[in-house]
């Protein structure tokens, strides 16, 4: 079982050999770096070229932590409590007919090995996280209620992301591998746009890259990332332009989003313009 | 085995512990080490668990399999000039007359900067598989322990990657502790930034309550909502955004706690010129005065960070007119607005984007402001600190 990329994903040699590292390991594999760096498509890309089912915690701040193993729809059962349960089929004495299982609860319940993904894993809180590495590094958890104990029959392939918004905790680190996934060199950028667009004349692509590195450069709030490029990419296309001069960029809008970022821009346009 | 080499990322500054060791090994006998490459991607994943080690890991590496001392700057990067691996070359050079003596006038310092690292470079492609990794005489960590058994490659390429390709780029240079704020490393000094804040949910359903109610009401559903504290933080910050020393940090500070601005109850930005009178500004072109009676006048808990480079003639410090505008008829010196400050807000910290090495170099100014505040560099360390200083004493108060 090696993890190779598929051809819609450019991976490069060294996450190739990391991925395939921790999933030996059998370690949860902590990926941070900017957005657009391709983090989260990783795991999907691995869910499918090795053919794993995938299991995806999108991580929110109000997360607190068991209800990515399970949770129990107390609303409900009180609900069945005092008006019955009808023709549902649900037994108010059962626990488990109460029970909504979070992805860590199915991941760990499934009976063949997938992949867990918990994305964006900084935006819950440092107890929260805590908490998620004991059950990771176990695999298991334990259902308070009843006082029971679900066991991953296979460990799954873990993979964590994080934007770093809020730094990990120490412990929480210690049991991941982790990686820090750089933004793409020009080279590597090339190789994903021939992935998305095959037939970029090389000229735009050239032209482009250049143009787009100079802008991340600048220092923006929020530097155009892989996602923008590509969409810049795909409208210079349609309109058949290459672009020439980093101070005149047709569709600006496509790489810049934020208000501030774009009035910057056109102040640097415009000293440029008439110097004396 | 390699016992040395973790011993030296601890003095590169890693902080490894006996757990990563041991996960190493464990990587080890799974066989996940079959050349140089695997070998320094693996003992990366497996021992550096912060992005701001990277690069330190990189050097440790390079300097015990390569035997050469990189240097913990980037490629063009002109603090090279005043980094030691850069002295020591420089010198050699000069007495092996590779470089003429008077190679500061006579080369550019760009000229001086390709040829440090064109002879690095090259020396780094001498050792490709050089007397270290292939084991004579006893130096090689691999020499007669059973690391051979386990199938490393010694000779010749591995596949089609050569390890000196992986080995070679710096990626993470930027991203090392030591470098001041910039772009890249932003995100990662807003982490730690976000430690000031408390918070939690607004609202949760509190279960107990809900329970004790529904069986008063004679088993009537009557939901209870639990409100949770807020976060009650207000942050001011003062930035110096006079003077050319301060140029490149100002934007950049502005950008990184611009970013923070909502998570705050309160955030406010004002700006001065070198030092601190009566005044404050509320615009960065220092038209809208702010008094700064009506800025102690702010709650005593209020964070106050101050970003500034804390060097300036003496005169503008101590002396009552001090002030280098000329209607700024101010009798009250500086240093005594800046002690209003300190003892109305004990929350208070200095940022100060001259690295910390240079502080002991006799700036007058920097010395008393120092006695008056905590002082950080502008950094990601100096910012963690600060934000480790703030929070130590929210437990003291």
């Amino acid at each position: 079982m090696e993890f190779t990329g598929s051809d819609k994903y450019y991976l490069n040699p060294e996450l190739r050999l990391i991925v395939n590292m921790a999933v030996k390991m059998e370690k949860p594999l902590l990926l941070t770096g900017e957005p657009g760096t391709g983090k989260t498509q990783l795991a999907f890309e691995i869910s499918r070229t090795l053919g794993m089912p995938i299991e995806v915690l999108r991580a929110k701040s109000t997360i607190k932590g068991e209800e990515v193993c399970y949770t129990q729809d107390t609303v409900l059962r009180l609900n069945d409590a005092r008006f019955g349960a009808g023709k549902t089929q649900r037994n108010v004495e059962e626990f488990y007919d109460y029970v909504i299982w979070g992805p860590i609860g199915r991941a760990f319940r499934s009976e063949e090995r997938v992949v867990l993904l918990l994305d964006e894993i900084d935006k819950t809180e440092s107890d929260v996280q805590d908490n998620l590495l004991d059950v990771l590094e176990e695999t298991e958890f334990t259902i308070r209620e009843v006082n029971e104990i679900i066991k991953a029959k296979i460990k799954p392939v873990i993979v964590i992301t994080s934007n770093a918004k809020r730094e990990l905790s120490d412990p929480f680190l210690r049991r991941c591998f982790c990686h820090h996934i750089p933004f793409p060199k020009p080279e590597e950028m090339e190789e994903i746009i021939k992935l998305h667009f095959p037939d970029v004349p090389q000229g735009l692509m050239d032209a482009a890259l250049k143009i787009f590195y100079e802008l991340r450069e600048r220092g923006y709030e929020k530097p155009p990332a892989t996602s923008e490029l590509l969409n810049w990419i795909e409208a210079l296309m349609i309109s058949g332009e290459t672009p020439q001069n980093p101070n005149d960029v047709p569709y600006l809008g496509t790489l810049l989003k934020r208000t501030a970022d774009i009035l910057s821009y056109r102040k640097v346009d415009k000293i440029s313009g008439k110097r004396w | 085995m390699l016992t040395n080499f973790f011993y030296l990322l601890r003095e590169y500054g890693i902080p490894i512990t006996l757990h990563e060791v041991m996960d190493f090994h464990e990587g080890l006998d799974k066989g996940l080490v079959n050349d140089l490459d695997e070998l320094y991607v693996y003992a990366r994943l497996s021992m550096v668990k912060h992005v701001e080690h990277m690069d330190m890991f990189h050097r440790a590496f390079v300097y015990y399999f390569y035997g050469v001392d990189l240097p913990p700057v980037g490629e063009n990067d002109p603090e090279l000039f005043k980094t030691e691996q850069f002295q020591k070359w420089l010198q050699k050079a000069v007495r092996s007359g590779e470089v003429p003596k008077n190679a500061y006038w006579s080369m550019s310092a760009d000229e001086l900067m390709k040829k440090f690292w064109d002879t690095i470079k090259q020396q780094l492609k001498e050792h490709h598989g050089g007397n270290k990794w292939v084991g004579t005489g006893g130096t090689s960590p691999f020499g007669h322990s059973g690391f051979a058994e386990r199938g490393i490659r010694v000779f010749g390429e591995s596949g089609n990657r050569s390890a000196i390709k992986v080995i070679g780029d710096r990626n993470y240079v930027t991203y090392s502790a030591d470098h001041t704020l910039s772009g890249e490393n932003l995100r990662q000094a807003l982490e730690s930034m976000k430690h000031l804040k408390k918070s939690g949910p607004e609202t949760e359903l509190d279960l107990g309550e809900t329970i004790r109610k529904t069986a008063q009401n004679g088993g009537e559903i009557d939901l209870i909502f639990r409100r949770e504290l807020k976060d009650k933080i207000k942050v001011v910050l003062l930035i110096d955004n006079g003077g050319y020393s301060m140029t490149p940090y100002v934007d950049i500070t502005r950008l990184l706690f611009s970013k923070l601005h909502n998570r705050f109850k309160e955030f406010t930005t004002y700006y001065f010129h070198n030092t601190i009178y009566r005044s404050v500004y509320t615009d960065s072109a220092r038209f809208k005065p702010y008094p700064v009676d009506e800025l102690l006048k702010k709650p005593r808990n209020t964070r106050v960070l101050i970003v500034g480079d804390a060097s300036m003639a003496p005169e503008e410090l101590a002396y009552g007119y001090g002030s280098i505008y000329i209607n700024d008829n101010e009798v009250q010196p500086s240093i005594t607005w800046l002690k209003k400050i300190r003892d109305r807000f004990p929350y208070t910290v200095w940022l100060n984007p001259i690295h910390e090495s240079e502080w002991d170099l006799g700036v007058w100014t920097l010395d008393r402001i120092r006695e008056i505040f905590h002082m950080e560099e502008l950094t990601l360390r100096g910012i963690k600190q600060a934000v480790e200083f703030l929070n130590t004493r929210q437990e003291v108060l």
